[in-house]
Parts: structure tokens; sequence; C-alpha cells
């Protein structure tokens, strides 16, 4: 399991370096921007000049409150990492095993003294673990700078929104990584993964707006992300919950994994029907 | 099973969907044997190699792989064995010695790298090379270093030296008979007959996932269809010959040479020829092709 764990993180580093190079550049970038950006003459305003359903889309019904470290922070990044760095964790997690099955990887690996359950494990806590690290820069990228600005938030209140994205990503990644145990191929198990978590995105926003969509989005994993509301208090008990599901979500994966037969060329898999009208081979005779 | 037994397989069955890939393949390899494992592509001889390494799960039959059953103990058979893949992929970015190293890791660092180093020195590799700049030969060679860097009990090679130049296959070659001297068992699939005459002690003939024959590669050659050249130092009538048990005459240049077709043993044509005035002879070496046509065609009729 060492072995797999260490291969996964050395195989991340490229992922880890570049994102953590863009999320450093944007902390660092919003920070240096926020005391301007407050301090603009009439910003305030200038805010309350946008129409409500616009801000109430981005989950902050109170606008004035972006001019508030907890309301700025929320508002231009915890609102929306879960999808921008979703993408590195749906993609990551679909083709953590899949991904060197397709490519013809796995056979040899799997050739080797090491259990299905050591690669699975091995494999998904160094996603973990590289997610941790994106996290930790992304942290730091708002803790260094905020010193040095009117922000200046304590390291623990700054730390605590990162648990809920880090909870919301894991629960994506483990669900692209059942998807892909059971769809035929990595990109439709990250496409269908994305596409939920885009959706469940869109429809928070929208649930800000319209009412009805409420009892709606109570079964979606992202109504119980804190965002920026963590910097003041978490909310342990989702927290719980998005660790909870996400662990059911791999340990089903295992489950699965634990039943498969490891292809090689596509042998064995399966193709959703071909919606071309070529005629199959051998079918004239 | 007797502790002599590397290998043994009965009425292994595999299918995917509605394709049965194996239907009942019964098998014995003996400790310290060289065992060719031949037949087509989709013969089924992948398959049967994935499940010896509980890569893929039999529909039924059983499998004992040194005395352990894959299904209930597949470390303990990998950790004893050496696998090349017929279709081997490599990580591009890692370089030789990184995909080396991690190999190694996945083997609880239990391996000897002097040996390794002798090995990748023997095989003319470069340790410091992108895999992404290798020639698909080359990546062979690496295939085949983490298939005997930990000195198995057991080698199960899918096409060993594909893509390797015929130098590089006579020193394959060599590292095969020395882990067989050391008391490895090696059960190699190909379609290269002088690969499978050069090595193997004992084949067995894979079709439609059913083995079809086990024989030593020399009986193979002999059964198989041949095709002869013969030149005459004149000209004659070689009709005759044409009338021998076995043989017939395809061609003939003016009575100066024949073109003959040889089935099973050639000893009816060489006393035939004795006849004859003979200047040169040459046999044609059947491919591996024409001696699966020849037990398909026979195993054809015996099924109608």
């Amino acid at each position: 399991m060492l072995a797999e764990f260490k291969h996964t993180l050395r195989r991340m580093r490229g992922q880890m370096i570049g994102w953590g190079i863009g999320l450093a550049l944007y902390g660092l970038l919003m920070v240096s921007l926020y005391d301007s950006i407050v301090g603009i003459e009439g910003f305030q305003e200038l805010i309350a000049s946008y129409p409500q359903e616009l801000m109430a889309f981005f989950g902050d019904a109170d606008f004035l409150a972006i001019t508030t470290p907890k309301g700025y922070i929320g508002l231009y990044y915890f609102n929306y990492m879960t999808v921008i760095i979703g993408i590195f964790a749906v993609g990551a997690c679909a083709s953590l095993l899949v991904g060197d099955e397709e490519k013809g990887l796995l056979d040899l690996v799997m050739a080797h003294p090491v259990s299905r359950t050591a690669l699975f494990w091995g494999r998904l806590l160094g996603f973990a673990v590289a997610t941790v690290l994106i996290l930790l820069v992304g942290w730091l990228s708002w803790l260094i700078p905020s010193g040095s600005s009117s922000m200046d938030l304590p390291w623990i209140e700054l730390l605590r929104p990162f648990l809920p994205l880090f909870a919301e990503l894991l629960l994506f990644g483990t669900l692209a990584l059942l998807l892909s145990m059971v769809l035929p191929s990595v990109r439709i198990a990250g496409m269908i993964t994305g596409g939920l978590l885009v959706a469940n995105y869109l429809l928070i926003g929208l649930s800000n707006i319209n009412e009805d969509l409420k009892s709606l989005i109570e079964f979606t994993p992202l109504h119980y992300y804190q965002g920026g509301d963590a910097i003041t208090e978490l909310n342990w008990g989702w927290l719980a919950g998005l660790l909870a599901v996400s662990a059911a979500f791999a340990l089903l994966a295992w489950w699965r994994f634990q039943r498969r037969d490891i292809r090689v060329g596509g042998e064995g898999g399966w193709r959703l029907p071909s919606l071309s009208f070529h005629r199959r081979a051998g079918s004239e005779a | 099973m007797s502790e002599e037994v590397a290998l043994m397989t009965q009425g292994l069955t595999k299918s995917y969907g509605k394709v049965r890939a194996l239907r009942g393949v019964d098998l014995e390899v003996q400790r310290g044997e060289i065992f060719g494992f031949l037949g087509p592509n989709g013969a089924g001889k992948t398959t049967t190699i994935r499940c010896l390494l509980d890569l893929i799960r039999p529909d039924g039959g059983t499998i004992s792989v040194l005395g352990v059953n894959p299904q209930a103990d597949p470390v303990a058979v990998r950790t004893r064995t050496g696998y090349l893949p017929g279709e081997l992929q490599l990580e591009p970015n890692m370089t030789v010695e990184g995909a080396l190293r991690y190999f190694i890791d996945l083997r609880g660092n239990k391996v000897d790298w002097g040996f390794v180093r002798q090995l990748v020195q023997r095989l003319d590799l470069d340790f410091t090379r992108p895999i992404k700049n290798l020639s698909h030969g080359n990546k062979q060679k690496i295939g085949i270093v983490q298939a005997l860097m930990h000195r198995p009990e057991l080698l199960l090679l899918d096409e060993p030296t594909l893509g390797l130049d015929p130098l590089m296959q006579q020193e394959v070659y060599r590292l095969l008979r020395e882990a067989q001297a050391d008391g490895a068992t090696v059960f190699f699939s190909s379609h290269i007959i002088s690969e499978v005459e050069a090595l193997a002690e004992r084949v067995a003939i894979l079709r439609q996932g059913v083995i079809v024959e086990e024989a030593e590669p020399s009986q193979l050659v002999s059964m198989a269809i041949r095709r002869v050249w013969v030149r005459f130092k004149e000209v004659i009538d070689p009709a005759p010959l044409d009338r021998v048990e076995g043989i017939t005459l395809l061609s003939k240049s003016n009575g100066a040479s024949a073109h003959l077709q040889v089935e099973g043993e050639i000893d009816g044509l060489i006393k035939a020829l004795a006849a004859f005035p003979v200047s040169d002879f040459e046999i044609e070496r059947p491919s591996l092709e024409e001696i699966f046509l020849a037990y398909y065609e026979a195993s054809d009729e015996e099924a109608s």
C-alpha cells in the first residue's frame, strides 16, 4: 500500500505543482486587491446597485457582507472553489485505477505482489493527500499575505472553510471513482460526475432565487457545503456527513474493484449503443 | 497435486459476454520445465495466463500455481512469479531506472539491485533514458528485466521476444535457460516457431479456447506440412515421387527441379529421392500458421 501511495503522489506532483501555483497566485492577487476593492469610494453603492438575484445566486443575500473579510473570501474563493478544484478531484479520481487499466498499465502493476485492497486504498490515500497539499497551498496563499492587509484573519478561522471544501472534493472524487468502476470508460465517469457537480452548483444558486427548489437541494451534497460561513463556525455534523458519504462511495468502489476483471485493450468492456448507421462488420454474412 | 507440478488448470472456462474465450483448458506444467503455449490470435493464450495471476476471474474450472490457488491468495502467487504481458505498457514519463525501482518497491524492495544492473547491462538498456523515448524493443527489455529481477520460481511470459532484434532474442533465450538452470519454470506464449523450437521442451496448442495438442516442438514440426525444393543433376521425370505416400508434387521445372509438399515424416521422401541424381535439396520450414492450419484441418475433419 505504501508503494502505491508514494507512486500516486509522485505521479500527481505535476498536478499538485500546477494547481498549487494557480491557487497561490489567485490567493495573493485577491488578498492584495482586498484593501483597494473595499476602499473604493462608492463600492458599497456599486454592490447595492447589482440585482439582488445576482448576489443571491452567489449565496450571499446580505451582499454588503462582501466588504468584510468573511464575505469577501466566501464570495471570491470558497463559493466556487468546489467547482474549480473539483475539476482536479473528479479527473484525478476517475482515472485513479481505471485510467491505468485503459492505458494497459494496470495489468503489469497487478502482476506484482500487491493486493487489490492495498492498490485501491494506497492510490485513494495518495489522491487525498495530494488534495490536502493543494488546499494547504491555497490556505497559505491567503494566510501569509493577509497579515499585511486589513483582512488579517486568524489562521484557525481561515483554515476552517477548507475542511468542508476538502470533504466536498473527496465526495465528488470518490463518486467519480465509483462511477469509473461501473461505467464503460473513465471519460464517461468523469463527464457524468463533473456534470453532477456543476448542476448541483447551479441548482444551489438558483435555489437562492427560487424557493421551490429549496426542498430539492436538500438531497444534494453542495447544500451541506458551508463555504465562507465556516470561518465563524464549522458545522461538524455536515462535515461528518459529507465524509461519511465519501467513505460509502469509496467502499462501494473498493467492493467493485475486488470483483473486477482487469481489462486490456477494451477486452471484456461494454459500450454504449452506437448511434452510427454503419453496418457492422460481418453483418452481411 | 504433486509438488513437481508448477502450474495446473482443469476445465478452465471464461466468457466475455457471448464470446467464450476459454472452453475448458486443461494444462499441466512440470517444475523446471520450459513450456511453450501456442495458438493464433484470439485463441485464449493471454486470457489463460491472466487467469493464472488472478487478473481476471475464470467462470469455471480450477487453477493451481506453485501449489496455490491464485483466487484464494493472489499475492502469494505473484510473489513467486515473474510476468511479462503481451501488450506491455509502461508509464512514459518515468525513466528506465524509475520504472524498475517502482516495480522493486511493489515487491517490498526484496530484489538484488546488483542483479538488476546485470540484467540491464546484458540487455543493453540505459537506466537514464525516459521510457517515452524508447523503441518498442527497448520497452520490451524493461518488461523482461522486471519479470526476471526477483529470480521467480515461475515465469509467465506472453510473447517474450516481441520487437527484439535477433541478437537480443538470443540473449533473452540465454537468460531464460539460465533461469531454468536455477530451478525456474518458464511458461511462454509465442508465434515464432524457431523460438519455440529453441526454447520449449514441450508445447501446447490452443485453439478457440481448448488445448488441441500437447507435444514436443520437433514432433509438431514433423507432423506439419513442409515444402521441399529438389534440384536434379540431370533432367528427370519426378512423377514417381508423386506416388509416394504423403508426398504431393506441386510443380516441376523442365524436369530439372521439383517443388514437393510433404505431410508427416520426411523419411519417405529421402528414401524415394535416393533413386534420383540430386544436386540440391531445400526444406521450407513450416510457419506456425501452417502448423496451426494442419491441426485445425485435422480437428475439423475429426469434428465432421
